[in-house]
C-alpha cells in the first residue's frame, strides 16, 4: 500500500498535476478574497466566459488558447472597469449584458469551430491532470505576480476593499488598485483555462473567500484561510478523481463547495452573532 | 492669519442635461465651521464632492491658494479629510475598528511603508480622546450606525486634514447619538484648529459651534453668512417649501414645524 503511494506520488505525470493544483488553488483563492469583499462575483462570471470566448476564438485563429482568453480578459476588464464606475448605470445590469453577450460569443466560437471542438470542450472544465511545461510556467508567474501585489500593497488593498471612495479620499491610487485586480483576475481566469476551465472556475473564484468570511475578522488570517481552503479544494478534488475516475474540476469544485458548507456550519463568527442576538431576545 | 482656503469662483456642475451645481462663488477662511445646509437634491453633496475631488466640474476652484482641478496631488488630498454618510458594511467584513481607524494614515506614510507601532499609539490615543478605546478591538461590521460614524471621524481626523468635509455625519441616527456626534464635532473643531464643512438637510440639529449657513437650493446659492440670520422661519420655509417656525430658548435658537 505505501509503496503503491509512493510509486502514485512518484510519477511525474502525478507530480505535475500536484504542482497545478497548489498553484490553481492558491492564484483562484487569492484572488476570492478581492471577488468575495468588494462584492463582484458579477466580474468574475464576466470574466471567466471573456476568458473561455476568447480561447475559443484563439483555437478558431489558430493561436495559444491562454493567450486569446487573457486578451480578451484584458477587453473585459477595459471595458467593464470604466463602465462598473457610471453612475447612471445599475452594475448589475451592465454585468448582466457582458455576461450574456461574452457567453453568447463563446457559443457562436463553438458552433463555427469545426474540428478540435474537444479541444473546446476542454477549455470549459480543464483538467488538472494534463497540463503541459508551458502551462505551469504560466501559472507559477502568474501567481507570483498575485501573491508579490498582495504583499507589497497590503495596506492599501486594505482600505480599497474597505472603502474605495474613502480610499480616494486619503490619496491612495484606489483606481491603479482596481484596475490591478481586475488585470490580475484576467490573468488568473485564462492561466487556470488549463486547469479547472472558463466554466468551473467561477466555484473557485467564489467559494475560497466566502469559506474565510465565515471564520475570521483579520484580514491577513484571512487571505491565509482563502488560500488553504483553495489549495486544499485542490488536492482533495484531485485525489478524488484519480481514485474515483471523475473528471478533476468537476471534484474540485464539489470539494471547494464541501469546505465552504463545513465553514458555514460551524461559523464561529456566524455562531457568536447568534449567541448575541439570543441574549438581547 | 485667517486666509481663504477654499475658494469657488463661478463653479458649475452638470450631469448630462440636469445642473447640480449653477455658478457658485464661495470663499472659506481657515478654521472656519461652514454649514452647507438645503432640501434633498440642492447640491449639497456635490459642493462637498468638488473640494473632494470626486467631481468634474468648471469654473475656478483655489485649495490652500492653488488652482485645482479635479485631479489632485496627493499632499493636497491628504489635507482633505472626508466623512462620508453612514455607509453599510457587511457585519463579517474582516476590519476592526482600531484598523478601520489606522486606515486614515496610510496616506501620509506612502507606497510600501505600512502602519506601524507609532500610527496605532496615535490611533489609540485619538480614540481615547473621542471616548471610544473600548471599540478598539470589536469588527467594524458590528458597531451601531452612531459608532460607526465615530470611527470614521477619528480615522478622517488621524489623516491630520486641514479641511475636514462631512456628508450628513449624522444621517440615519437616533436623536442622542445625533447630539453625541455633534458634540465630538463641535469639540475636534476647537482642539485641532480645522476647517469644517458639514453638509446637512436636517436644521432642527446643527452643531452650536457652525456660526457660518450656505444655503443651497436646485444647485444655487441662495443664502451666504451668518447662521442665525439663515435660521428665519422665513427663510427655511422658503428652503424647504413647508411652514417652519424658529423660536429662541436659553440663547439659543431652536426650529420646529408641524
Amino acid at each position: 500500500m505505501t509503496e503503491n503511494l509512493v510509486d502514485i506520488l512518484g510519477s511525474p505525470l502525478i507530480q505535475r498535476a500536484i504542482l497545478a493544483s497548489v498553484l490553481c488553488g492558491a492564484s483562484c483563492s487569492v484572488l476570492s478574497v478581492f471577488v468575495v469583499l468588494m462584492k463582484m462575483p458579477l466580474i468574475g462570471v464576466s470574466m471567466s466566459h471573456a476568458a473561455f470566448a476568447g480561447a475559443v476564438f484563439a483555437m478558431l485563429l489558430g493561436i495559444n488558447p491562454v493567450s486569446g482568453g487573457f486578451i480578451m480578459c484584458l477587453i473585459t476588464a477595459g471595458v467593464l472597469g470604466p463602465l462598473s464606475d457610471r453612475t447612471d448605470m445599475a452594475p448589475e445590469n451592465i454585468l448582466g449584458i457582458m455576461f450574456s453577450f461574452l457567453m453568447g460569443l463563446a457559443f457562436l466560437g463553438m458552433g463555427i469551430l469545426t474540428r478540435t471542438k474537444a479541444g473546446a470542450f476542454n477549455l470549459m472544465w480543464g483538467s488538472l491532470l494534463s497540463l503541459s511545461g508551458p502551462d505551469i510556467a504560466i501559472l507559477v508567474f502568474v501567481t507570483s505576480l498575485l501573491v508579490l501585489f498582495v504583499l507589497f500593497f497590503f495596506k492599501e488593498i486594505r482600505l480599497v476593499l474597505f472603502n474605495r471612495r474613502l480610499a480616494a479620499a486619503t490619496g491612495l491610487p484606489e483606481k491603479a488598485i482596481y484596475y490591478t485586480v481586475l488585470f490580475l483576475t484576467g490573468a488568473v481566469v485564462s492561466s487556470n483555462l488549463t486547469t479547472v476551465g472558463g466554466l468551473l472556475i467561477f466555484a473557485l473564484l467564489v467559494q475560497p473567500g466566502a469559506t474565510a468570511l465565515q471564520l475570521t475578522y483579520n484580514l491577513k488570517h484571512f487571505f491565509v484561510i482563502s488560500t488553504a481552503s483553495g489549495i486544499g479544494a485542490c488536492l482533495s478534488g484531485l485525489t478524488l478523481s484519480y481514485i474515483f475516475d471523475v473528471p478533476s474540476g468537476s471534484a474540485v469544485v464539489l470539494m471547494a463547495t464541501a469546505i465552504f458548507a463545513a465553514a458555514y456550519i460551524f461559523s464561529p463568527k456566524r455562531n457568536a452573532t447568534k449567541l448575541k442576538e439570543r441574549e438581547h431576545e | 492669519m485667517n486666509r481663504h482656503v477654499i475658494e469657488f469662483e463661478g463653479i458649475t456642475v452638470r450631469k448630462g442635461n440636469n445642473l447640480l451645481l449653477d455658478n457658485i462663488s464661495l470663499s472659506v477662511s481657515s478654521t472656519e465651521f461652514v454649514g452647507i445646509i438645503g432640501p434633498n437634491g440642492a447640491g449639497k453633496t456635490t459642493l462637498l464632492n468638488v473640494i473632494a475631488g470626486f467631481e468634474q466640474f468648471s469654473g475656478t476652484l483655489s485649495l490652500f491658494g492653488h488652482q485645482e482641478s479635479r485631479k489632485r496631488d496627493r499632499q493636497t488630498r491628504l489635507r482633505i479629510g472626508y466623512v462620508p454618510q453612514l455607509f453599510q458594511i457587511d457585519p463579517a467584513f474582516p476590519i476592526l475598528a482600531s484598523e478601520a481607524v489606522v486606515t486614515g494614515s496610510i496616506g501620509r506614510l506612502g507606497l510600501f511603508r505600512s502602519p506601524g507601532r507609532e500610527e496605532m499609539e496615535r490611533a489609540m490615543r485619538l480614540m481615547e480622546m473621542m471616548r471610544m478605546a473600548h471599540l478598539a478591538d470589536r469588527p467594524l461590521g458590528q458597531l451601531s450606525g452612531g459608532e460607526r460614524q465615530k470611527v470614521s471621524l477619528a480615522r478622517a481626523i488621524l489623516q491630520q486634514p486641514d479641511i475636514l468635509l462631512m456628508d450628513e455625519p449624522t444621517a440615519n441616527l437616533d436623536i442622542a447619538v445625533q447630539k453625541e456626534v455633534l458634540d465630538l464635532i463641535c469639540e475636534i473643531h476647537t482642539r485641532q484648529d480645522l476647517t469644517l464643512l458639514l453638509v446637512t438637510h436636517d436644521v432642527t440639529m446643527l452643531p452650536a459651534a457652525m456660526r457660518r449657513a450656505v444655503l443651497l437650493d436646485n444647485g444655487k446659492k441662495i443664502y451666504d453668512g451668518d447662521i442665525d440670520t439663515a435660521m428665519s422661519s422665513e427663510t427655511l420655509s422658503r428652503l424647504f417649501q413647508y411652514p417652519l417656525e424658529t423660536f429662541d430658548r436659553n440663547g439659543k435658537r431652536f426650529v420646529s414645524y408641524d
